[in-house]
Order: structure tokens, then C-alpha cells, then sequence
């Protein structure tokens, strides 16, 4: 049985999205208020930190491309991720 | 051979052209899965020749939460899912105005729905992997007219479609989405052609005889074999009839 209430704080939100980055070889976020683009935190960068995020909490968040395009910035990027785990 | 030491997915592989795929993969030290409606010896065969490198389950091809199993199944037995090959369909041989809605219908769902649904299962595997191989096997009818095959045509011409976008989407995490488009071949789907018709598909065809299974092969081995740098593309396999 699936707990559908599994959730994933800030920190680990950011953990995620640096080990996805550090796949990748590049470097890791230093600011939350940095651009993605400044961060070099692309949108498939988005999608794995998503599939992994999504592993973690053992279900799939659904969401879409409209609201991807609002995101900014990277503190855009944990508060996004926060809901969407949240979300039942 | 260029494919080896690969875990590859074949869907429909129970019989006709997946299963050949699955016998040659396997055969050059791949590890192949595969699933279908229903077993068929043949697949009992493969499971005792090949042991642990084969697997086989028996699946609805748009039960997408069993499609979503049957991956995670092969990538937890696997280690992870190198190639898929997007084989499973059903043909058609009816113009459009006798074809009964049931039938559009299961087209629809195993052409097109399936490789959808299952695309996006090994995607997200592929991705976390850090990258893959997909092949549609398409058809001519994609991007040529033949009376009798509109719904199949339309089928492969989605698959082509849906390859080019994800070629795009998933190009840059190192996977590649490309389709291999056999014209008349000698199979099942072709079995149900007059003699006549055979003749005249030969005649017009600048080579002179139709592919086979041998000749797809060859080209699906090479498209996943992740030495061509190869994306987004359609590669005809079809004895220059579309030429």
C-alpha cells in the first residue's frame, strides 16, 4: 500500500536538485534566490529532480507545462516541488 | 552485430517480427523482455534457452498501470533498460467505411496508446540512467497513402510524430528516439495479400523483393546499438518503393 502522504522538506528539495546537477558535472546551487539560468538548472534538470522526487515519495506528480514556465528562480523551483509533494 | 550486452525491451515479442528481434538480441548476448496478450510457446522456449536474460510477461499492452510493473519489474531484474523497441502492433485491411468503430478502436489502443504508454514508462527510467535507446518500428504507411490502411497509416504516422517531439524533449539526458519504417515485408500482416498483389508490390519496388526480418533487424540492431549519433529520424527499410 502506497502512504500518499509522504512529503519532502526544502532542504531535501535541494539536495535533490544538486545531486541531479552534479550528474550532470556542474555545479552545485549556491543561492535559492539565483535564476535557474543562472544556476545552469535546465528543464530536464527539472524532470529528473521531479522522477527522483517522485521516487522518494513513491507516487507521480502531475503537473504541467504552464506551470513550469512561471518558475524563476530556484527558490520558484523548492516552492514548487513543496506544494506538488504536498498536494493529496 | 552492434547490439550487445543490452537490456532491451521488445514489445510484442510473443511471435512474427518481435519476436525474430527478441531471438537475434538474444542470440548476440543481450537480455531481452517482452510481453503480449498471452504466452506462447515460443516463449517458453526462449525462457528455458536463456534463463535469468529473458523475461516475459503476460500484459494488456494499455493497462498502463500494469505497463508501469512490467518496466519496473525489468529494471529491477535488468539493472536498467538500455534500448526499446516499440514493436507491438495490429494491422488492418479494410477501407475506412467498413471498418467498425470497435476495430478503429483497438487499433488506436495497441498502436498507439501502447508504445505511448509504455514510451513513457522506460523514459523516466532512461532519464534517472542517464540515457537509452527507443526505435518505433513504423511502417511506409506513416508518410505514404494505401487504401485499406488508414487507420494503421494513421497509427504510424503518430508513432513518427510522437518520435520526432520526444527526439527533442529527451535528446539532450542522452537518449534516441528514432523509427525504422518497414514497407511490405514478409509477415503476417502481408500474409493476407493475392499473389497479384504481391507481384505488383515487386515490380514497383526498385529492388526487387520485399524485406524481411533479417533486413529489419539489421537496422533496429543498428539504431539502438547507441553508436550512430542518430535522432529524430525515420529509416525506410523498403526496398526503395517510397523512393
Amino acid at each position: 500500500m502506497k502512504d500518499r502522504h509522504k512529503t519532502m522538506d526544502r532542504v531535501a528539495i535541494l539536495a535533490v536538485m544538486n545531486s541531479v546537477l552534479a550528474k550532470r558535472g556542474r555545479a552545485a546551487i549556491s543561492d535559492e534566490a539565483q535564476t535557474t539560468r543562472a544556476a545552469n538548472f535546465r528543464s530536464l534538470d527539472f524532470s529528473e529532480t521531479a522522477l527522483r522526487i517522485e521516487m522518494q515519495i513513491d507516487r507521480e506528480l502531475a503537473f504541467d507545462a504552464a506551470s513550469m514556465r512561471r518558475i524563476a528562480t530556484v527558490k520558484d523551483v523548492i516552492d514548487f516541488f513543496e506544494t506538488a509533494t504536498r498536494a493529496p | 552485430m552492434h547490439t550487445t550486452n543490452q537490456s532491451i525491451i521488445v514489445s510484442g515479442g510473443s511471435r512474427g517480427l518481435g519476436l525474430h528481434l527478441g531471438q537475434q538480441f538474444l542470440a548476440a548476448g543481450n537480455r531481452v523482455a517482452t510481453f503480449a496478450r498471452s504466452r506462447t510457446p515460443a516463449m517458453d522456449d526462449l525462457a528455458a534457452q536463456y534463463g535469468d536474460a529473458f523475461h516475459f510477461a503476460a500484459l494488456d499492452a494499455v493497462d498502463a498501470v500494469g505497463v508501469g510493473k512490467f518496466v519496473a519489474d525489468v529494471a529491477r531484474k535488468f539493472g536498467a533498460i538500455d534500448s526499446l523497441v516499440n514493436n507491438a502492433a495490429i494491422g488492418q485491411d479494410q477501407l475506412l467505411m467498413h471498418t467498425d468503430p470497435a476495430t478503429i478502436q483497438n487499433i488506436v489502443n495497441v498502436n498507439v496508446i501502447g508504445p505511448t504508454i509504455l514510451s513513457r514508462a522506460v523514459i523516466k527510467r532512461m532519464i534517472l540512467q542517464g540515457g537509452g535507446n527507443i526505435c518505433n518500428i513504423s511502417s511506409i504507411c506513416g508518410s505514404r497513402g494505401y487504401a485499406g490502411l488508414s487507420v494503421y497509416a494513421g497509427s504510424k504516422g503518430y508513432l513518427d510524430a510522437m518520435m520526432r517531439a520526444l527526439a527533442r524533449e529527451v535528446g539532450e539526458a542522452g537518449i534516441f528516439v528514432n523509427s525504422v519504417a518497414p514497407g511490405f515485408f514478409e509477415s503476417e500482416m502481408s500474409s493476407v495479400l493475392l499473389p497479384e498483389q504481391l507481384a505488383t508490390i515487386r515490380r514497383r519496388t526498385p529492388s526487387g523483393q520485399l524485406s524481411n526480418d533479417a533486413n529489419i533487424f539489421n537496422v533496429v540492431d543498428l539504431v539502438i546499438s547507441g553508436t550512430t549519433n542518430m535522432q529524430g529520424q525515420v529509416v525506410y527499410v523498403d526496398g526503395g518503393i517510397t523512393i
